[in-house]
């Protein structure tokens, strides 16, 4: 009985999608234009998210020992450095492992190899990288490092401030997140107008059939089903065109913005958008049936409401 | 048995198109409903079938007092009631078979019934050789029996004829309310709202007389009289 009057309903919203087939491409164009902006928003999220976990997580401050200082000595500063509440952790690179990366790094130059041999020693310094627990840190450590009680020991501090790239990350982020939301906000207007406009049609093309139902006794199913119905399907037909649209240009572009934001990546796989939308997509296509469901059944539940009364 | 107690309907503050109505209908009963343009003849049908609500008063139907019926309960009212109207109210892109089968459709009726239920009552308004025929191809007085076709779709206890017979001919009028008698023989109260006379002369049945919103006779075998 259910399935028999699921049906009946079903087809007459079909008759209503063919009966305005341009409003309802209007709004199918709309309505995957507004998925595709909060598609948008949402890797713009994610996507900085990423970018700035990734920066924090760089070496941002290392130090060079001078010359002839024991491994003892460098031993003990990285402990001492190490036992300090906002380190995270300590890497200690000795000046024959630094020789062994610069070669490693220069096989295909021949040149620099015999230039090594010419040289006796070791001329690389013995160094220390260290990883703050966040980074704010920094500075303080920086500073702590640079007092006198290391003064003989180091030679270098090097030190690159990431707080001013992060909080410009930030800023940008929250702009783009801003100027997504306002867009979606738009759009998700336009939706509405333009879905309550198509139920508004859809009646006034089915008001003969509509006070004939009311006259023979139709459920309030049967007559207000085939508009929500068609609205909910518009819904879902653009959920798949943005899918069909978005999923392509991801996969194409994603290698590219992986090279360039996550270039020198210290620990484990760079993040991947698309690696990410096939890890994620029941959320994401989640969000997008939410949004599109939402606004069609809010437009045309309002449309029908004002237009067809009981 | 449908019972009017003490109802009026004010469309507005100073006009009543109904005035203290006190009336009963038994079950089985065919009733004319005659009296001038706005005498409250159609206002009278609409409060039956819960198209309007009465202002004062209660109307009872079959012991269910339909006087403030929810929303949700005028289906269930209405698949017990069919109404047949003056301008037919047909749906033109729809056969004869299919204006019918749409009102069992969309009241849930399952496809087998239809089928089923469809051709008898075709058979019953004498329209089995226009099952497929369009509206725009039947006459006026076929186009009456197919909305009564389908006003006896759901097999109702009450059927509400508004001026039936307001949009045709004399021959076609007499046919319609040959009709209207067959189906009250068959149990069904009929109340038919009308300003032809002849017809109400000849039917020898109970007449109502409105005027002005209230009844002013009310005879078991009356005559068409203002």
């Amino acid at each position: 009985m259910i399935g028999v009057s699921f049906f009946r309903v079903s087809k007459a919203a079909l008759q209503n999608s063919w009966r305005n087939v341009w409003l309802t491409l209007a709004t199918l164009v709309i309505m995957t234009i507004t998925l595709l902006v909060v598609l948008l928003l949402y890797y713009a999220n994610i996507f900085g998210l990423e970018v700035i976990k990734d920066i924090e997580q760089k070496v941002d401050l290392s130090v060079t020992f001078k010359d002839g200082i024991s491994e003892q000595q460098v031993n003990e500063v990285a402990k001492t450095v190490s036992s300090r509440s906002d380190v995270q952790g300590v890497q200690i690179i000795s000046s024959e492992q630094a020789l062994e990366i610069f070669k490693q790094r220069n096989i295909d130059k021949p040149f620099i190899e015999e230039s090594l041999k010419e040289l006796e020693e070791n001329p690389l310094p013995a160094s220390m990288f260290i990883v703050a627990k966040e980074p704010k840190f920094y500075e303080a450590i920086a500073g702590f490092l640079g007092t006198d009680r290391f003064a003989e020991i180091i030679d270098e501090i090097h030190f690159e401030d990431s707080r001013l790239i992060i909080e410009r990350l930030i800023s940008l982020i929250e702009t783009i997140k801003n100027a997504g939301l306002i867009i979606s906000a738009v759009f998700a207007g336009l939706v509405v107008l333009i879905m309550f406009n198509t139920v508004r049609l859809a009646i006034y093309s089915f008001r003969e059939e509509i006070d004939i139902m009311h006259l023979v006794g139709a459920s309030r199913w049967f007559i207000r089903g085939p508009f929500v119905i068609e609205s909910i399907l518009v819904a879902l037909i653009s959920v798949v065109m943005a899918n069909a649209i978005a999923w392509p240009i991801i996969k194409a572009v994603a290698p590219t913005l992986t090279t360039f934001f996550f270039e020198g990546h210290i620990q484990g796989e760079p993040f991947d958008i698309y690696v990410h939308t096939l890890d994620n997509w029941p959320n994401i296509v989640g969000l997008q049936l939410a949004v599109a469901v939402g606004l069609a059944m809010f437009s045309s539940i309002i449309a029908l409401q004002r237009y067809l009364k009981s | 048995m449908i019972t009017f107690s003490n109802v009026s309907k004010k469309y507005s503050r100073d006009s009543a198109a109904l005035h203290e109505i006190n009336i009963k209908i038994p079950t089985g009963d065919f009733v004319s409903i005659v009296g001038q343009s706005g005498a409250g003849k159609s206002t009278m049908l609409k409060l039956i079938s819960a198209e309007e609500r009465p202002t004062n008063g209660k109307i009872v139907i079959d012991g269910w007092d339909i006087t403030k019926i929810k929303k949700w309960q005028v289906p269930h009212l209405r698949r017990q009631i069919g109404v047949v109207f003056q301008d037919f109210k047909l749906l033109p892109k729809k056969s004869t078979y299919e204006n019918v089968a749409f009102a069992m459709e969309v009241g849930g009726a399952r496809t087998r019934e239809i089928r089923e239920s469809v051709p008898h009552i075709l058979k019953l308004v004498n329209l089995t050789n226009k099952a497929t025929a369009y509206p725009g191809e039947l006459s006026g007085g076929e186009k009456q029996r197919v909305a009564i076709a389908r006003a006896l779709a759901y097999k109702p206890q009450i059927l509400l004829a508004d001026e039936p017979t307001g949009n045709l001919d004399a021959l076609h009028s007499w046919d319609i309310v040959q009709l209207l008698i067959k189906i009250n023989k068959l149990g069904t109260t009929v109340l038919l709202a009308t300003h032809n006379n002849d017809i109400v002369n000849a039917l020898k049945k109970r007449v109502l007389t409105l005027s002005q919103g209230k009844v002013v006779a009310d005879k078991k075998s009356g005559t068409y009289k203002l």
